[in-house]
């Protein structure tokens, strides 16, 4: 019971205003200590020491600040632009750029901190540059930075097959198409937008004073050098250098490789690429932090007990079952961590879904398409706060918020297509 | 004029705060590429500078949270906020800090002080062959970081009451994002 | 009416954590069964707590009053938990519970805990663990040298000293790491876990074991607690964990049969080698090197090592008549 109202409790004091962060670990201390009595909090320092030691999350930094030297040296932006050139009279070039790169991103990360925030970093100041509609925007960064969920590898399939004893290699391979083709619905959304609200998307003008020639040198000769550090972070994966948190430090070195190749290299660039990385850094840790405390509260206090409960007690047959789950996990996902449903949700239903003979990999990528879009479903969706913490200010919450919508309802659809056709995806 | 000297004197803390997470995250960021460098092209690898990666990023995010307090980075969900007056958005900031994050981060770092000390009497260290001594360095990052934490919330407080009692401009409010 | 007593127990697995889950919640049924109702005790994933390796602390500071873990994780924090989980050519399970039990295995590890105020038990044993998954042959010691592994601790050490490189990957990392060559073999647990992971479709050759012949897990006990219960309760509390441990045991053995059958069955590509008599005798040179140097740092360590191989001596001939013979003779048919 409590934990319901901690709920709500959280829900409110969060539109008050106060950064996120604290407010969740405010909230936990407020019931937590009122309903266990402070010494619940002897649980924090081990709680964050588990986040400290948390190897897999170096990558948040990381590609943070290769996202931040990429921005200060205009590469970024360079690339988007030519490749919104590039799409010539096709109106929203550089939303479908920003999908394309974001895709990238998501082949070698799964931390949705990390690429939201880069994305945020490099393409939202461009699309604003080019009046895009700030909402559209948000949205596309917000989608396609969570695409490092479904896009191997990822944490959360790393997670479900420990989960689901469904090896990790089986689950990589069956979220390909599925990932692919919420790759494909975005940038349809996008082209159909575009088109018929020219004003949301516009076009990238040519610079007339070029002639065809100059324009396709130019427009290459600012695509390869960001699109080939983005090939050197994934091809250090896939050639055995690095594991994937690893390939993010060679993004690092990379970018200021580049930056001084484009004699825009100083100690005092790094210093303060660096600052800005701690900042933006710190702003997702600190949600982590936060985050940890009010789980602890909420768990501590017999919350889990209830979802439980619940949970273990969905009526129906395997239509039934699948459909009334992947509502369950669509609204929990909307209060609480994906790791938290992985751990604690599946392995109840996991049980009822083997019973009812739904194949556990086909069942898993419905899981897995489903917490995506549980980063993205306002008010705790996780992405949409990296992406308030790294927009100039005319973007309020609000404009995320509704930005996201289109796009969540596209992940809604297309987990209904995997439950509809799961041949289709080559997951029965 | 001595409450605005005071909150000028927190923010300069704060700020090298991030100034150290900064140089923490360089070290790190050159530590990951010599460790993949080093053992794809030597098969050298070494423990201890495996977990220093780790170090590094912790104490780096630990410290960088109070620096970001004061930067103003930490977000906020601004549906109401954002169309406040000044005022009333100092009172929000002053309340919640007396209310959330001052208990919190004490709290914290008061179980952070046991969970160090332990530590440091076991003479904790690595349980790897070649890792690194000390854990009770990294883990006494955790009550540091949060009582710095509580210095830089008060920093923000004292922000709050000079704006309520006139001594801010506007300006020097807003919080700077990027 | 009786006072009912309860405890809350930490556990370093996570949720549905196969056989490693299965002994602390026997554990509480039959002690809440045997004592009536009377103890009750409630248990906690590391996926509540959220810290694995924070299980002696919790308990020692009384936060928990029971843990479910393995000795030797708390090696960097107390040097000589490592003896009582499994050495390297050390006892198999069978050897190992007789040295616990009727060898001195027991004093000696509460001698190791109490100053903690913690008393530690058997907790059940995962049997023969796998040497783990290679993507090159070993067929010398020189293949040795270079070779990327993950393999943490005492055994790490050991390969280290042959010139292997012992590296740590995150275990979300570990299948990509494999799969792509960033390290060239690791050490998981054995069939029931490794199938998990799907390791038999990244590396062809599964080498039998050396350095975990039988890892026993632990119950931990906040020994304030332990004493403040009534002397009967403390007595079922001590049987129901025997009789868990005994079972997870047992339950290991079937397991692994089972999870191999069927890995064969499925892949039949798997190749199941052993390391090449030589490679083994390093090894095993290197490990006794190494002993000899703990044995001399500490003067407990050394009567630990002194008694572990004074058992494992007297207890093999036996093995080696029975056991040993036996299979042998079988083989032979
Ligand atoms: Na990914
Ligand atoms: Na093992």
């Amino acid at each position: 019971m409590i934990g319901i109202i901690m709920f709500f409790a959280a829900l409110l004091m969060l539109l008050v205003g106060f950064p996120v962060a604290y407010t969740f670990g405010g909230v936990a201390l407020i019931f937590g200590v009122f309903a266990e009595g402070p010494d619940i909090f002897a649980f924090m320092p081990f709680r964050i020491q588990s986040i400290m030691e948390n190897v897999t999350l170096m990558a948040v930094p990381l590609f943070i600040f290769m996202g931040i030297v990429l921005q200060r040296t205009r590469l970024a932006e360079q690339l988007l632009e030519s490749m919104g050139q590039l799409f010539g009279g096709v109106r929203g070039g550089l939303a479908i750029s920003t999908v394309l790169v974001g895709a990238l991103l998501a082949a070698s990360t799964g931390v949705v901190g990390a690429s939201v925030v880069a994305m945020g970093l490099i393409s939202l100041p461009v699309m604003m540059k080019y009046n895009y509609d700030k909402r559209l925007a948000c949205g596309t960064i917000c989608a396609s930075g969570t695409l490092g969920q479904i896009i191997p590898p990822s944490i959360i399939l790393i997670i479900l097959g420990d989960v689901l004893g469904i090896p990790v290699g089986d689950l990589f391979k069956a979220a390909v198409i599925p990932g692919a083709v919420l790759v494909g619905a975005y940038l349809i959304y996008i082209l159909v937008i575009a088109w018929a609200k020219p004003e949301m998307a516009p076009t990238i003008p040519r610079d007339d004073s070029l002639n065809r020639k100059q324009f396709y040198i130019k427009a290459i000769s600012s695509i390869v050098p960001p699109l080939a550090l983005v090939l050197v972070v994934l091809g250090s994966i896939f050639a055995g250098i690095a594991t994937p948190t690893e390939s993010a430090a060679l993004g690092g070195v990379g970018a200021l490789v580049l930056a001084i190749l484009y004699r825009q290299f100083s100690v005092k660039m790094v210093m303060e690429a660096s600052v800005e990385t701690v900042k933006v850094t710190a702003m997702v840790f600190a949600i982590l932090l936060g985050a940890t405390a009010f789980s602890m509260a909420f768990s501590y206090t017999g919350g889990d007990y209830i979802v439980e409960e619940v949970l273990s007690n969905l009526p129906g047959g395997a239509t039934g079952f699948l459909i009334l789950s992947m509502i369950a996990i669509l609204i929990l996902g909307f209060f609480i961590d994906f790791v938290e449903i992985a751990f604690i949700i599946v392995p109840i239903l996991a049980p009822v879904a083997d019973l009812l003979g739904i194949a556990p990999l086909w069942f898993a990528i419905l899981i897995a398409m489903n917490l995506q879009t549980s980063f993205l479903t306002p008010p705790f969706g996780f992405s949409l706060f990296y992406l308030k913490g790294v927009a100039p200010r005319e973007v309020t919450t609000m404009d995320i918020y509704k930005g996201v919508m289109p796009f969540i309802l596209i992940q809604i659809i297309i987990v209904i297509s995997i439950m509809v056709l799961p041949s289709w995806y080559g997951l029965v | 004029m001595f409450l605005l000297r005071l909150e000028q004197t927190i923010d300069r803390f704060s700020d090298l705060l991030g100034k150290i997470a900064a140089i923490l995250f360089v070290l790190m960021l050159f530590n990951v590429f010599y460790d993949v460098v080093s053992r794809y092209l030597f098969n050298a690898v070494s423990i201890g500078m495996q977990e220093m990666e780790w170090h590094l990023f912790a104490a780096m995010f630990m410290l960088g949270i109070p620096f970001t307090l004061r930067a103003g980075g930490h977000v906020r969900v601004d549906v109401i906020y954002e169309g406040l007056a000044l005022r009333k958005k100092a009172w929000i900031d002053l309340v919640c800090t007396l209310v959330f994050l001052i208990p919190f981060c004490l709290l914290v770092a008061w179980y952070g002080v046991d969970f160090a000390r332990e530590s440091f009497q076991l003479g904790e260290g690595s349980g790897d062959p070649g890792g690194l001594p000390y854990r009770w360095v990294i883990k006494s990052v955790i009550p540091f970081a949060m009582f710095f934490n509580f210095i830089s919330g008060i920093g923000l407080m004292l922000r709050s009451i000079n704006i309520l009692a006139g001594r801010h401009q506007d300006d020097d409010y807003t919080p700077v994002q990027h | 009416a009786e006072k009912t007593y309860r405890l809350k127990l930490a556990e370093t697995w996570p949720t549905n954590f196969g056989v490693f889950s299965h002994p602390a919640r026997e554990m509480a049924q039959l002690a809440e069964q045997m004592s009536n109702g009377r103890l009750k005790i409630e248990i906690d994933t590391a996926n509540k707590h959220k810290s694995a390796f924070g299980v002696f602390d919790m308990v020692r500071a009384g936060q928990y009053d029971m843990g479910h873990s393995a000795s030797y994780y708390w090696k960097g924090k107390v040097p000589n938990t490592l003896f009582f989980t499994t050495m390297p050519f050390g006892m198999t399970a069978t050897e190992q519970y007789g040295w616990f039990y009727f060898g001195g295995g027991m004093d000696l590890m509460q001698k190791v805990y109490e100053p903690f105020g913690l008393i530690s038990v058997p907790g059940g044993n995962t049997g023969m663990q796998m040497g783990g998954w290679f993507r090159k042959e070993i067929n010398s010691v020189e293949d040795l040298n270079g070779l990327k592994m993950r393999i943490p601790g005492f055994a790490g050490e050991v390969l280290a000293k042959l010139g292997a490189s012992p590296t740590n990957i995150a275990p979300g990392e570990l299948y990509t790491s494999l799969e792509r060559g960033t390290i060239d073999a690791l050490e998981w647990v054995g069939p029931s876990m490794d199938l998990r992971m799907g390791f038999h479709k990244i590396a062809p050759y599964y080498y039998t074991g050396w350095h975990e012949p039988g890892t026993e897990l632990q119950f931990l006990i906040n020994k304030k607690k332990f004493d403040s219960l009534p002397e009967d309760l403390q007595k079922i509390l001590m049987t129901a964990m025997k009789v868990s441990a005994y079972n997870m045991t047992i339950e290991s053995h079937h397991a692994s049969a089972e999870n191999w059958f069927n890995m064969k069955t499925e892949f039949p590509d798997v190749q199941v080698k052993n390391f090449p008599p030589e490679v083994i005798a390093a090894l095993k040179k290197a490990n006794d090197e190494l002993l000899v140097e703990a044995a001399a740092a500490d003067p407990l360590a050394k009567e630990i090592i002194d008694s572990q191989t004074g058992y494992q001596k007297l207890i093999r001939v036996w093995t080696d008549i029975g056991e040993r013979a036996y299979l042998n003779s079988m083989a032979e048919e």
